[in-house]
């Protein structure tokens, strides 16, 4: 598997901390992956995001973007191809209109005027903002900026998206609809998704999971191994899959088999006991 | 304090192109010392109406009653902070509002400005912070050294401090971890127990599950929905159209109930959701 994104060694301290806030990290993410990133607050997550986009400079190891290594000289050839989502909407808006907000991207990139109108009504109509093209940003809800926010990314087409719980502000469906999105776009476009999230059940859909605590990687596996450590998934700051924590509950008095199982296999093995086959 | 709405209309931009409705005659009692979860989709008119519980936002018509406070369209900008003492807000994201070079500082800010002596307030911040889950030390730190959990936690002592009877919560725990996100949720819990009302918006359908007493459904600016919890995710109407969406538990039962299982009233919590399964395979 070709690595779009490589990092060897990474440490990196906030001005005026004691600890560092990412300790000797190395981590490979494959060209075309889902990614997720987990573990508590304050355990890197957000850091390493900013990290990779060359938000901030590492005192020491190298990252390497697309082959090109983030530094002064490449940071915005790099930042051309990535597109992060944050998870406080206010933190990036720009623009006097919604619809002024999503072009700024590409205004940037140099897209001439007939096109970005169509790009920006597109990827309005993506997350389903475009009756508030006119609005200001502004009065939008905090769910709503989100959407443009999101909206803003997929506009520059990048090939790497990073969302740091950038759907924490969005109701149930929301959620789906904008994580279909990506998955859709995801294979359209040969996007690499990276995702920063508390959500297990948002986890589901990725290819790995990769553990953070202080700084460092802890645990990395496919989303079935990681269900399965249970209950130890707390003291990463995470929470058991919905489907395990029924599971512990019945597994004694219902003699459920060991082991992760998905909501699908938990109902088939309550159904085939009601059922008394 | 009990808090009625009596057909509170508001409108954004009024007079202008763009004039929309953020509410659109919401009637609305929320009762004195209950733990209120109010719900709705993203931009369904949540956060303007809590907005008005504190006249940060004032009516375009109709009224408020909070405690024996009448907020209407007339109200002037004067006189406000006792009912801002007493009607403690924490926004969305509230760690975008911390400004002083220590947490301390910080913390004391909102109740020194109600009012409060110095050394009252100080020893209110230590008491808060210890409540919200951090050390003392934490007082003599700069909130922007802190990770975003941890500020979150000063901003929520920051106004716990002015001892507030009424607590608004926009999104508390956005962006928390599982494990932080119930603390604090019991943290609210507790504080309501204590004798506060709580209000919380949300789009946790568990976290309204397993705390809230009662429930407000907005919808388009309307508030379509109130009472009980177990009620209101038992009403066939509100999820057909798409209203509302259930917590995990009433989901799972729902696709039980498509081999062999029946579920009269929908469980809305894990709790409530394995005694029954269990209930049902033993057959009683």
């Amino acid at each position: 598997m070709e690595n779009i994104i490589s990092i060897k060694d990474v440490t990196y301290t906030y001005p005026e901390s004691k600890v560092s806030a990412i300790n000797k990290l190395s981590l490979d993410i494959h060209r075309n992956e889902w990614l997720s990133i987990v573990g508590k607050n304050g355990s890197g997550k957000s850091t390493l995001a900013k990290l990779i986009d060359g938000l901030i400079e590492s005192e020491s190891g190298r990252i390497i973007v697309d082959g090109q290594e983030v530094n002064e000289q490449n940071i915005w050839n790099i930042r051309s191809k990535i597109g992060i989502v944050f998870q406080n909407p206010d933190h990036q808006f720009v623009g006097a209109t919604v619809e002024d907000d999503v072009a700024f991207g590409l205004e940037n990139q140099g897209m001439p005027r007939d096109e970005m109108v169509k790009q920006v009504d597109e990827a309005l109509a993506m997350v389903d903002m475009q009756e508030y093209k006119t609005r200001d940003p502004q009065s939008l809800s905090g769910g709503q900026k989100q959407r443009v926010a999101i909206a803003g990314v997929l506009a520059t087409k990048p090939s790497i998206i990073i969302m740091d719980e950038s759907t924490s502000m969005l109701d149930p469906n929301g959620r789906r609809t904008v994580l279909n999105l990506v998955k859709q776009l995801r294979k359209q476009q040969d996007m690499t998704i990276i995702s920063i999230t508390h959500d297990i059940e948002e986890t589901e859909l990725s290819e790995r999971i990769v553990v953070l605590k202080s700084g460092e990687v802890v645990q990395e596996a496919d989303p079935k191994s990681i269900y399965n450590m249970g209950s130890e998934l707390i003291k990463y700051g995470l929470e058991e899959p919905f489907s395990n924590q029924v599971a512990s509950l019945l597994r004694d008095e219902l003699k459920l088999p060991k082991g992760y199982l998905n909501e699908e296999e938990l109902i088939q093995n309550i159904w085939k006991l009601s059922s008394k086959m | 304090m009990e808090i009625i709405f009596k057909n509170v209309t508001h409108s954004y931009e009024a007079n202008s192109p763009l004039e929309g409705l953020g509410l659109d005659d919401v009637s609305l009692t929320i009762h004195d010392k209950k733990f209120t979860a109010i719900v709705g989709k993203t931009g369904s008119g949540k956060s303007t109406l809590v907005r008005h519980i504190n006249a940060l936002l004032k009516p375009t018509s109709g009224s408020i009653m909070v405690g024996d406070r009448e907020i209407t369209s007339e109200t002037n900008n004067k006189n406000l902070k006792p009912l801002r003492k007493n009607v403690g807000m924490v926004f969305q994201f509230p760690e975008s509002q911390l400004f002083e070079d220590t947490v301390e500082k910080d913390i004391m800010f909102g109740p020194m400005n109600f009012g409060m002596s110095e050394s009252d307030a100080k020893e209110s911040a230590r008491k808060m912070i210890k409540l919200v889950g951090l050390e003392e030390d934490y007082l003599d730190k700069s909130p922007f050294d802190l990770s975003g959990g941890q500020m979150r936690r000063v901003a929520i002592a920051g106004v716990l401090a002015s001892n507030p009877e009424t607590i608004i919560l926009d999104e508390p725990t956005a962006g928390l971890d599982p494990v932080g996100r119930k603390e604090i949720m019991d943290l609210f819990k507790n504080l309501q127990e204590q004798g506060r009302t709580v209000i919380l918006i949300t789009h946790n359908m568990d976290d309204v599950a397993n705390y809230a007493e009662e429930m407000v459904v907005i919808h388009d600016a309307k508030v379509v929905a109130s009472g009980k919890p177990k009620d209101i995710f038992n009403d066939n109407k509100l999820l057909k159209n798409d209203i509302l969406t259930l917590p995990r538990s009433a989901v799972f039962a729902q696709k039980l109930a498509q081999r062999e299982f029946s579920f009269p009233q929908l469980p809305i919590t894990i709790s409530e959701l394995t005694t029954e399964i269990k209930r049902q395979v033993h057959g009683d």
